[in-house]
């Protein structure tokens, strides 16, 4: 119970955010340098898939260190994966950030990760509540 | 450290964006200087200058590339963008009709800077541009720290 898949999944949750906070902050960085491809991180639809059960046939594999290579495609892990697309073309300078659409990014992953942050905050407040004794 | 990766990416854009912004400024102020440098003995006119962006790499060694291949950037891998070198644009000079000028030549022509006005503004609102918008990310990382200090 103290350290279930619900706590799991969060603290993923929040890494993949703050990943994704990484990843558009070196995109906009580089939105001017030439030759530059931009990069996004997938991390929700991955969840998604292990949370409906859809790749638990598959080989089990528990890592027990960051280091570790992931390895199978069971439960618990799911990492977020960065993506760039080689061929896309927004500047003449062969540089693809596209500002409306990082900024965009940016705003919803500001707002994902305050409710994240709530949401983990809620659990351990719950679990206080329940060690405490609920009302006394 | 890699908890300021982020924050640290925002600021090596920040550094380049302010040094864009210096040289835009060279480059205005000296748009009429047609004493720079002299070469044989003649004074040459100023030279615009340019500045060289490139990302910030994080080194070819193996556990980038493996991370790189797994797909994960997580770690100590440095990002950003640097400036790797402020380049001298080769486009000759203007040469103006003025034998009033004190640099004119025998035939009345002074050389005058290849600094285009219109060009230095347009560069000008880019580099602004770019930098408040890093700005804007350098909050939000900010704030996402703030609220993640705030889960007890």
């Amino acid at each position: 119970m103290l350290v279930n898949n619900h706590l799991g999944i969060l603290e993923r949750s929040l890494d993949a955010a703050m990943l994704r906070q990484r990843t558009i902050a070196n995109n906009m960085a580089n939105i001017d340098t030439p030759h530059f491809k931009s990069k996004q991180v997938v991390f929700e639809d991955l969840l998604q898939q292990e949370i409906s059960g859809s790749s638990s046939r598959n080989l089990a594999a528990y890592r027990t260190n960051a280091r570790h290579i992931p390895f199978g495609n069971s439960g618990i892990t799911s990492v977020p994966r960065i993506v760039s697309n080689p061929d896309g073309i927004v500047q003449n300078s062969g540089n693809d950030v596209d500002m409306e659409f990082e900024m965009n990014e940016y705003a919803k992953n500001i707002i994902w990760y305050g409710g994240l942050t709530q949401l983990t905050a809620g659990y351990f407040t719950k679990l206080r509540s329940v060690i405490e004794g609920g009302g006394k | 450290m890699s908890m300021f990766v982020g924050m640290n990416t925002s600021a090596s854009a920040l550094t380049a964006n302010r040094l864009r912004l210096d040289t835009i400024a060279a480059n205005v102020a000296n748009a009429n200087t047609t004493r720079a440098t002299q070469v044989d003995g003649v004074w040459q006119p100023y030279r615009r200058k340019m500045v060289e962006l490139s990302p910030k790499a994080s080194g070819q060694s193996f556990d980038n590339l493996l991370q790189g291949a797994i797909g994960m950037i997580s770690g100590g891998s440095e990002q950003g963008v640097r400036v790797t070198a402020i380049r001298e644009d080769n486009t000759p000079f203007k040469r103006v009709f003025d034998p009033t000028d004190p640099d004119a030549d025998a035939e009345g022509y002074v050389l005058k800077p290849n600094v285009d006005m219109m060009k230095e503004m347009v560069d000008l609102i880019s580099a602004s541009r770019a930098y408040e918008a890093n700005v804007t990310i350098l909050n939000g990382a900010k704030s996402m720290m703030m609220k993640a200090l705030e889960i007890k």
